[in-house]
């Protein structure tokens, strides 16, 4: 059943204002009853209009006189059409879903919130926060807000679809026709205006031409609203084109920029304007402060390689007393060229066969890189045996400088050797009829054949003078030396044995003595031979006692012996017996009588705590201190006319008192040059720098000099392997050619980063990486 | 271990060290890169020999042994070039083949970096993670019962006053009578507090400032910075920007001189005086400029020869007394500009902090209270000082607002916090927690490092080398290589993008408690902890 006619429904009943609820239910009984045209007399009931939805498809029109409350038309269904006749309250047509709601008067807070279809004509202004949170829904045509005036602050918060059309027409602000901050977070839709407006949030929304079919649309519609709000008169007022713009919501894609000035146009146009070219520090500094990568190359590099070739020492050579460059030698040898690596020996000892390949305990080889990860240390014996072919190199001419060497020892030779070889004329006076003092005297024949001496000896007496003595030398004679000689060495060396002050000490028999009989074959032994003194002259004495018919040797020593090496080993050899601590209270025919009372039965008993040099020939002017010269680090006596080498100034190895002689022949070298005499300042390379990884651990022999010399890590001098050029990451370092076979490891600057690669992965420990030069 | 297979007590193995570097043998490409970028040279190219014994199924064959030699990345145990964690080999590894990890126990290193007698001294923050002021939770939501605010739409005031504020009838009746009125400056809540020109370098310099410029002239933020102790560039001095600084007075009293003469060229007041009397960081101590720092640029800034250790001692020379400190050094700094800029003491966090407020309250002219707490940064300090000397801000705060409270000033003299602000990242959130305590606004350091030049310092001792000159990042360098790898611009940017997602986060915070138009300073019913004891303590409310 339909009613066409309308039907009242007072919202007052017996002078008394309905309910909200009971309205609602009326009206939704009357819509039930096929009621379809209602007129309602308001009383501020809320809600009125909404959810009409028993009319199903039918339309359903409601007129509201008289105050409606808040959220008239709520949740209004498509079917449903509004018309209040006089002005509303808040939140018109909030949550519409597709009523159409005519206001014939203004609105306040909140109209079409939330709406999401239909449509809200209102003929006049509207308050704050209209058409907030709106939607589209694609299934719908968007919902549309028709006001004929203003609207108010917070316009179109979050709104997210649909179409606000505001007219301006009489609005309540003129000058601001779309209020405070409208359309912040709105994220969809369009809204339409006419009139000047204050802004509006940028980030969010932005104006757009109006295109010809939105005015198409626009002029249409509008015509449609004033005419349901009964204003068609003004539609000419209303329909300028160019009165009208257009808002829409950015896209997220939009919303990312930002419209504001970028930090380089800042920096530019602001900040150094206002500071000056250069910015904070442009006055202060002209230093270039532009942004740098971090891997930077030439003067930027916190780091550059340096190729310290030959700057330090390596071990052996530093460790040898002679001061012997082995790896030179074994460098020598790699290349081929070990004629060159033998002659070499001798620019520095005249023995390289007698001491480094026999008798020297090999400090060198003791001193070797390899040994500190128990590898085989380089065997310099091989090399040293080898250099008894070597060949005196060509002597140069005589400078007329000359110098007097008073003993012809291991220390005299040396340096006469090393003075000829500069040119200087070098003059040995010794007792003894041939060169070689202890070498030739005392040393056992078991420790080297004879014949390795005599020849290494031939071949000093080619090159030196000597001045046969024929008797000990006194103040007197000395004095003329120095009147007849440039300088005067002092290589006598420690011949006076230290005698213990102790009963029955004629018995003992100084070792010295002993030795140099024993070397002629003569020393005479008991069965029964107590040596004093375990160091290894003791050791000397302990075998060739042994050798003259010994039966039991025994060693004493005050303390823990100090022999070492070959000497200690051969009197083990021979079954010496090792006793300490031991102090010798008498020597009597029973043996010897330590002061624990216990006697060591001896038939021959040999000292051998040491020697001291006869000195007594010296004159005042050189000091001496307990018996030995005191020298200074050249070898200098306070005489500075008069040097001093060799066991005289201190007891030591064979090489000991050969370097002592190339050092005093250099200091004397530099003081005839008329220069100040000069040390090696290079400092002794750190093993941490050599690579032992690029060798062989197992390699405990070496079959030959060749295979040996491959296994030289070269500390501190360039192999020439190539690792550096390998391993640069950059490319940046290349071998530069210098002419007679010389040559650097060269780095590009523009190509090296400073990574240090080439210093971790040098064998020799020539790369180093040093800081770079400050900038500021 | 040395080279002849030697220990000594300090001789370390990797597993000692707090930084393991792990390095991926497969990966690399040998690029030299980690080894160059290295700030402590902690890596080096290693050289190894890997021996493989060949040995057939069956033994059908004689074993045999071969070596094989390669290269790769090695890490020194040497104590002196121990990794420090910064990661910046990870940085430049174009393999992403290396990376420095943290021991899974507490190292030996700490026992060993002592050498000569020297304790460890280094750059950073206490290496202490977490904190109370991350714990406290804003627990006051207006749901319902106050309009609520939305962070995104609702207009807020986030500006904080930097002076003596007087009370309204003292105010009008001075106005009457054309009185002096103290100055009050109306500024940013978050402040980037003293990082002098020399502890940080030129570019880092520049760049904060250029952004706290940007922050002010484009943004209308009015965001401040404090100098530090290193003087003030000419150029700034007399430029307009001047006034978004805070000139920092301290001990040393460097650059002071250059200062005092370009006085008669300043166009703008600056934004305010701060008297450092300590630093929460190593309070009681002084800070140390070495020689080698001391370039001609901050030589020239500073007002002294180039190459000269400057020291700045833990005490201002010529002060006996709690009244004649705070006096006479406020009074002589409020008489420099004519009695036109605030001036304020700032001291490090310590329980003597309510003496010196109480002492101010009656000196009409200290504009303010900076304290700042034991989880404050610096450049260089004894690790001592760092870890162990120092007062946790959050109750110092506290204390002396509710003593302002007592005396009913705490409208009149702000508070300033500082020290740990964001340490754990949470900015907003630690700052926003320190203004409820009371405090009128923060004073941050570190967090700008991290978040505007990419410092790497953390709570877990990385990096930390700020004292040596040699910042991977080029923040706290004065070598140009080092320094230059920052831009200034960049460094602006992100200062820019500090604030402003700080502004949103506090706005995220103060909205739903309802407070847009002034800050919620000493609000502190908005605020709980799940600590009864520091509830109590912080008379805050206990919350489970």
């Amino acid at each position: 059943m339909e009613h066409r006619e309308s039907h009242w429904i007072p919202g007052k009943e017996e002078g008394r204002r309905l309910e909200s609820r009971v309205l609602e239910e009326r009206i939704q009984q009357a819509v039930g009853n096929g009621r379809h045209f209602l007129k309602v007399k308001a009383y501020g009931q809320h809600g009125i209009g909404g959810r009409l939805w028993r009319a199903g498809t039918d339309p359903v029109y409601l007129e509201i006189h008289g105050s409606p409350g808040q959220r008239v038309g709520s949740m209004g269904f498509p079917n449903t059409r509004i018309e209040i006749m006089a002005p509303a309250s808040d939140d018109v047509g909030w949550l519409n879903a597709g009523a159409e709601i005519i206001v014939h008067g203004h609105a306040t807070n909140g109209v079409a919130n939330a709406m999401a279809q239909g449509k809200i004509y209102i003929a006049g202004n509207v308050g704050a926060r209209a058409m907030t949170m709106t939607k589209h829904n694609p299934r719908f045509d968007p919902p549309e807000l028709w006001a004929l005036g203003s609207v108010g602050d917070y316009f179109a918060e979050f709104m997210a679809g649909g179409i606000a059309v505001v007219c301006g027409y009489e609005a309540q602000d003129p000058a601001n026709i779309l209020g405070y901050h409208p359309c912040v977070g709105m994220v969809g839709g369009r809204i339409f205006f006419r009139g000047p407006h204050k802004g509006f949030s940028h980030v969010d929304a932005r104006l757009v031409p109006v295109e010809d079919q939105d005015w198409e649309w626009l002029v249409k519609n509008l015509r449609v609203f004033l005419e349901k709000i009964d204003r068609s008169d003004i539609i000419g007022q209303l329909s300028l084109r160019e009165q009208w713009q257009l808002l829409v919501a950015r896209s997220h894609l939009e919303k990312g920029i930002k419209p504001r000035r970028s930090m380089a146009a800042f920096r530019q146009d602001v900040w150094a304007k206002e500071l000056g070219t250069g910015g904070l520090f442009g006055d202060l500094t002209t230093l270039d402060r532009n942004p740098i990568p971090v891997i930077t190359t030439r003067e930027l590099r916190r780091f550059v390689p340096v190729w310290e070739n030959r700057k330090s020492v390596p071990p052996c050579e530093a460790s040898c007393p002679t001061g012997m460059p082995v790896h030179e030698r074994w460098r020598l040898i790699r290349e081929g060229r070990v004629d060159e690596a033998v002659d070499m020996a001798l620019a520095y000892t005249p023995f390289p066969a007698t001491v480094c390949g026999y008798l020297c305990p090999n400090l060198c080889m003791q001193a070797c890189t390899r040994q500190t990860a128990n590898m085989a240390p380089m065997d310099v014996k091989q090399l040293g045996k080898a250099s008894l072919d070597a060949k005196l190199p060509q002597l140069p001419s005589l400078t007329g400088k000359r110098t007097a060497i008073v003993g012809g020892g291991p220390a005299g030779i040396s340096v006469a050797w090393q003075l000829r070889q500069k040119g200087h004329e070098a003059v040995v006076f010794d007792m003894e009829k041939t060169l070689g003092g202890k070498i030739t005297s005392v040393i056992p024949k078991s420790r080297i054949p004879e014949e390795i001496i005599r020849s290494e000896l031939e071949r000093v007496r080619s090159a030196l003078p000597h001045v046969h003595l024929q008797q000990r030398l006194s103040r007197e004679d000395l004095e003329q030396l120095k009147v007849d000689y440039d300088f005067v060495v002092i290589a006598v060396g420690a011949h006076k044995p230290r005698i213990l002050p102790v009963p029955g000490k004629e018995r003992i028999i100084p070792a010295i003595d002993f030795l140099r009989q024993s070397k002629q074959d003569q020393g005479k032994v008991g069965r029964r031979v107590v040596i004093i003194g375990a160091g290894n002259v003791g050791c000397d004495v302990a075998t060739e006692a042994h050798r003259m018919g010994a039966e039991e040797v025994t060693l004493i020593h005050y303390r823990r012996p100090p022999a070492s090496g070959e000497e200690k080993e051969a009197a083990k050899a021979i079954g010496a017996k090792f006793c300490w601590p031991c102090f010798t209270k008498a020597v009597t025919e029973e043996g010897v009588e330590l002061t624990t009372g216990e006697v060591i039965p001896a038939d021959t008993v040999i000292i051998a705590t040491g020697h001291q040099p006869d000195v007594d020939f010296l004159p005042e002017t050189v000091t001496t201190e307990r018996g030995f010269i005191v020298v200074n680090e050249f070898y200098q006596t306070t005489d500075p006319q008069i040097f001093a080498i060799g066991d005289a100034v201190k007891l030591g190895f064979l090489t000991d008192a050969i370097g002592a002689g190339r050092k005093a022949a250099h200091a004397i070298n530099d003081i005839l040059a008329g220069k100040e005499p000069r040390g090696d300042t290079r400092q002794v390379i750190d093993y941490s720098r050599v690579k032992l990884e690029y060798f062989d651990p197992r390699l405990m022999r070496f079959d030959d000099i060749q295979e040996c010399a491959e296994q030289c890590t070269s500390c501190g001098t360039c192999r020439d392997c190539g690792i550096c050029i390998a391993i640069c990451p950059q490319g940046a370092i290349r071998k530069k050619e210098n002419g007679n076979e010389d040559f650097e490891m060269v780095v590009d600057p523009d190509k090296c980063i400073g990574c240090g690669f080439c210093a971790g992965a040098c064998p020799c420990g020539i790369w180093n990486l040093v800081e770079n030069e400050p900038l500021v | 271990m040395s080279s002849d297979g030697r220990i000594a007590p300090s001789t370390l193995s990797v597993k000692d060290l707090p930084w393991q570097i792990h390095w991926d043998k497969d990966k690399c490409t040998l690029c030299g890169h980690c080894t160059a970028v290295c700030p402590v040279h902690a890596i080096e190219l290693g050289v190894y020999r890997k021996r493989v014994v060949k040995t057939s199924v069956g033994l059908k064959e004689t074993p045999s042994n071969v070596y094989q030699v390669y290269h790769g990345i090695r890490q020194k145990t040497d104590p002196a070039y121990s990794c420090v964690g910064c990661a910046m080999c990870n940085l430049v590894c174009p393999n992403d083949c290396i990376m420095p990890y943290r021991s899974d126990e507490a190292d030996k290193l700490r026992y060993h970096i002592n050498r000569g007698g020297q304790p460890r001294r280094r750059g950073g923050r206490r290496n202490v993670p977490g904190g109370i002021l991350d714990q406290i939770k804003f627990i006051r939501i207006s749901m319902l019962t106050d309009p609520a605010l939305d962070a995104g739409r609702h207009e807020f005031e986030l500006r904080t006053l930097l002076g003596r504020i007087l009370p309204p009838e003292e105010n009008l009746k001075l106005v009457r009578e054309e009185g002096w009125i103290p100055p009050v400056r109306e500024i940013y809540p978050l402040i980037i507090g003293a990082m002098s020109f020399g502890a940080v370098s030129p570019n880092m310099w520049e760049g904060l400032q250029m952004g706290v410029a940007y922050l002010n002239e484009e943004l209308g933020m009015p965001v401040c910075v404090s100098t530090g102790e290193g003087g003030c560039p000419p150029r700034l001095l007399r430029s307009r920007f001047l006034k978004y600084v805070i000139l920092q007075i301290a001990s040393g009293y460097f650059g002071w001189d250059e200062i005092i003469r370009d006085i008669p060229e300043i166009k703008e007041d600056p934004c305010a005086i701060e008297i450092k009397y300590g630093q929460g960081a190593k309070p009681g101590d002084g800070g140390l400029l070495m020689w080698h720092k001391v370039d001609k640029l901050i030589a020239a800034i500073r007002g002294v020869p180039p190459g000269v250790s400057l020291p700045s001692p833990p005490t201002h020379q010529t002060k006996y007394s709690i009244e004649e400190s705070v006096a006479k050094m406020i009074q002589s700094m409020c008489m420099a500009w004519g009695f036109r800029v605030p001036v304020y003491p700032k001291i490090s966090g310590t329980t003597t902090a309510l003496a010196v407020l109480n002492n101010l309250t009656r000196n009409p002219y200290a504009a303010g209270l900076a304290i700042d707490g034991e989880d404050g940064g610096t450049g260089a300090a004894y690790n001592v000082s760092m870890n162990h000397m120092g007062h946790p801000i959050a109750s110092n705060i506290r204390d002396c607002y509710l003593n302002l409270v007592k005396v009913g000033k705490q409208n009149e003299i702000p508070l300033f916090a500082g020290g740990g602000v964001g340490k754990s990242g949470n900015l907003a959130a630690n700052a926003a927690a320190l203004i409820m305590l009371g405090a009128s606004g923060v004073q941050v350091g570190k967090y700008i490092m991290q978040a505007a030049a990419g410092c790497l310092g953390s709570e877990s001792d990385r990096c930390n080398i700020c004292n040596i000159g040699l910042c991977p990042k080029g923040i706290t360098s004065q070598d140009p290589r080092l320094y230059r790898r920052l831009d200034p611009e960049l460094v602006a940017e992100r200062v820019v993008d500090v604030f402003l997602s700080f502004d949103t986060e506090l706005k995220k915070i103060m909205a739903p408690l309802g407070r847009s138009t002034s800050l919620p300073i000493g609000m502190s019913d908005a605020i709980g902890i799940n600590d009864k004891a520091a509830a109590e303590r912080l008379e805050i409310r206990y919350v489970v």
